[in-house]
């Protein structure tokens, strides 16, 4: 559905490079979110996907067509970072606007859909009011209706929870389920770890325009499965088999702590300490959550930057907490 | 189509939610109704009797109604090709530099539209509204005029035509600037230069004299040739009006030629441009 190779952008004589050989394929039917911090060339990517932007090299197309012909947008929603209507219109009419330009003829149509996609914003009762007047959560949501106005296949939201408070995120959140249900693409950009772990199926993680990683969120957030694993062992030369056996190793007081890839690991280990007659109280996992997994992707990506990373990590952790 | 008429649609409504249009509207419907109420024409068995302006009864004898009629078409033509043509281009100015805003345009380029398209609906718009308040005036008082006189003299519609060709070639050129600069001051002043300029282009010759270096003659040559004749259409639309012959139509379209010229170069750096 989605299908980038090597696609590059620079900025300012090549002095930014925003993104940086990036590929990445998107299979339709899923939520697929596209996270990283501010400035990694998230907004980049959706709009050179859409046409707004150029590439400096590289491929990229929707739908098998190129994405400089307008073609490929026929069946594409988005929902633009910070977007701006045209203020002089009432909600109604940018949707009336928005739904001829990408390509509903028929008037009946457009209003049927207008009204279930305004009840369905709740912005139903705002629909004749001019959105100059619109606060910035009812524009976001008015931004939704229209990115899915004219029943798209695919959808793009750069941020689509900016702005919004914690009950509209949560219907945001249903929303786009409901649109998965339905079987519709989403490609959603967000610096908001928790959010994309909650309803994404697959991420792709980008870090000053390189990408990182691209993989299911169950796998990035169980790949690397960590185990605590309650016995006693003194013996040093066993320790050091079971270091060599599993990903990482750690002990404080009765506690064995082991990182696995999966569990063919775990279960020799296992017999490890069992063959040397090891009593096993108790095996617990920990399930790694996804921003552990962030954390460590960027933190193998050049450690230097992780101090600016883990910054960005604590505001939006507290921010994500708030809201 | 339909979504050219649909960007079309829009910026005409767009630019009616502006006040210059609306002011523009409601001078030309006083005018409008001055001649309706304010003069009588007392026509009895096709020929003149009397006729009142405001009252006053100028001479009834000598009077020849279709000069009469001619004074104040050119009149109405004229203020249309100075005061109109200045309000259109302040009032259209900013149609594209607002188009090209900062999560506007992106909305707008995600659409399954060519940026081709979206440039000429938006161009047909602008042309729409001053063509709609240039004939709201013009086949208002040409009706007006005409029932009330009896004398029906159709090169006043064509000044109509004149005038709105004249903006559209105008606005081929501020579309360009807008594109380039995204700034609706740049654009008007873009266009009120070439206005300005133009009868001194027209009698460069006469400036030749002063010139000392010959390159100054080219150059004045090439803005010549690549400028909208602004001035000679002004000409043009008089003469016709008055019904007095027009001895060659080569600057309309040559001026048209340009517009092209200059739209045709809006369109591909429009296509080159990133948002
Ligand atoms: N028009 C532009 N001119 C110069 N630099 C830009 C431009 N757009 C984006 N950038 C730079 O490219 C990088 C990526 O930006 P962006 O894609 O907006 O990141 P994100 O959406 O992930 O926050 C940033 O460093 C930004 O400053
Ligand atoms: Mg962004």
């Amino acid at each position: 559905m989605i299908v980038t190779r090597d696609l590059s952008r620079q900025f300012n004589r090549g002095r930014v490079k925003a993104l940086r050989e990036v590929s990445i394929t998107v299979n339709p039917g899923q939520i697929f979110g596209l996270l990283g911090p501010n400035g990694a060339g998230k907004t980049t990517f959706i709009k050179i996907l859409l046409g707004i932007l150029h590439a400096s090299s590289g491929q990229a197309t929707l739908f098998d067509y190129p994405v400089s012909s307008p073609s490929a947008r026929e069946k594409v929603g988005y929902l633009p970072e910070n977007h701006r209507f045209p203020e002089f219109l009432t909600g109604a009419a940018v949707l009336d606007f928005s739904a001829r330009l990408s390509g509903m003829q028929n008037k009946q149509d457009r209003t049927d859909r207008a009204e279930k996609l305004l009840k369905c914003v709740n912005m139903w009762e705002w629909r004749s009011t001019k959105i100059k007047k619109y606060s910035k959560g009812m524009l976001q949501r008015l931004g939704l209706a229209q990115s899915m106005l004219h029943d798209p296949e695919l959808i793009f939201l750069d941020e689509p929870t900016d702005g919004v408070d914690p009950i509209g995120r949560k219907e945001i959140r249903d929303l786009l389920l409901e649109l998965k249900a339905q079987g519709k693409t989403i490609f959603l950009n967000s610096h908001l770890l928790s959010e994309v772990e909650m309803i994404c199926d697959e991420v792709a993680i980008l870090h000053k325009g390189k990408l990182l990683r691209q993989s299911t969120v169950r796998e990035l957030t169980t790949s690397d499965q960590r185990f605590q694993i309650h016995a006693d062992i003194k013996n040093e030369h066993l320790l050091e088999r079971i270091r060599q056996s599993s990903n990482a190793l750690q002990t404080a007081n009765g506690f064995l702590e082991v990182v696995v890839s999966n569990v063919v690991q775990l279960n020799s280990i296992i017999d490890m300490l069992r063959s040397e007659q090891i009593l096993i109280q108790s095996i617990q996992p920990y399930r790694q959550s996804l921003e552990d997994s962030f954390v460590q992707t960027i933190q193998g990506a050049g450690a230097a930057d992780f101090n600016e990373l883990l910054s960005n990590q604590t505001a939006t952790a507290s921010e994500a907490h708030n809201g | 189509m339909a979504k050219i008429w649909a960007v079309c649609f829009y910026t005409f409504r767009e630019s009616l939610a502006r006040k210059t249009f609306v002011t523009f509207f409601i001078i030309s419907s006083i005018t409008l109704a001055l001649f309706l109420f304010a003069l009588n024409v007392d026509i009895v068995d096709g020929a003149l009797r009397g006729i009142a302006v405001f009252g006053n009864e100028p001479g009834r004898i000598n009077f020849n109604l279709g000069e009469f009629v001619r004074t104040i078409e050119t009149g109405i033509a004229t203020a249309l090709f100075t005061g109109g043509l200045f309000l259109s281009i302040f009032a259209t100015a900013s149609l594209v530099p607002n188009m090209l805003q900062k999560g506007h345009v992106d909305w707008l380029l995600s659409k399954p539209i060519s940026r081709t398209n979206l440039l000429i609906g938006r161009f047909a718009g602008a042309l729409a509204i001053v063509s709609f308040n240039v004939f709201y005036l013009i086949l208002g008082t040409w009706l007006i005029l005409s029932i009330k006189t009896g004398v029906w003299h159709v090169p006043f519609l064509i000044s109509g035509v004149l005038i709105v060709v004249i903006f559209a070639v105008l606005y081929a050129f501020m579309v360009l600037l807008g594109i380039l600069v995204q700034n609706s001051a740049v654009a008007i002043m873009g266009a009120y230069l070439v206005i300005f300029f133009s009868p001194w282009l027209y009698q460069r010759d006469r400036i030749y004299a002063l010139l000392s270096e010959r390159i100054y003659q080219i150059l004045l040559d090439g803005l010549y040739y690549l400028t909208p004749r602004t001035f000679e259409f002004g000409e043009i639309v008089t003469r016709s009006v008055l019904g007095q012959p027009v001895m060659t139509w080569e600057p309309v379209w040559h001026s048209v030629l340009i517009g092209l010229f200059f739209f045709g170069l809006a369109i591909y750096f429009f296509h080159k441009k990133d948002f």
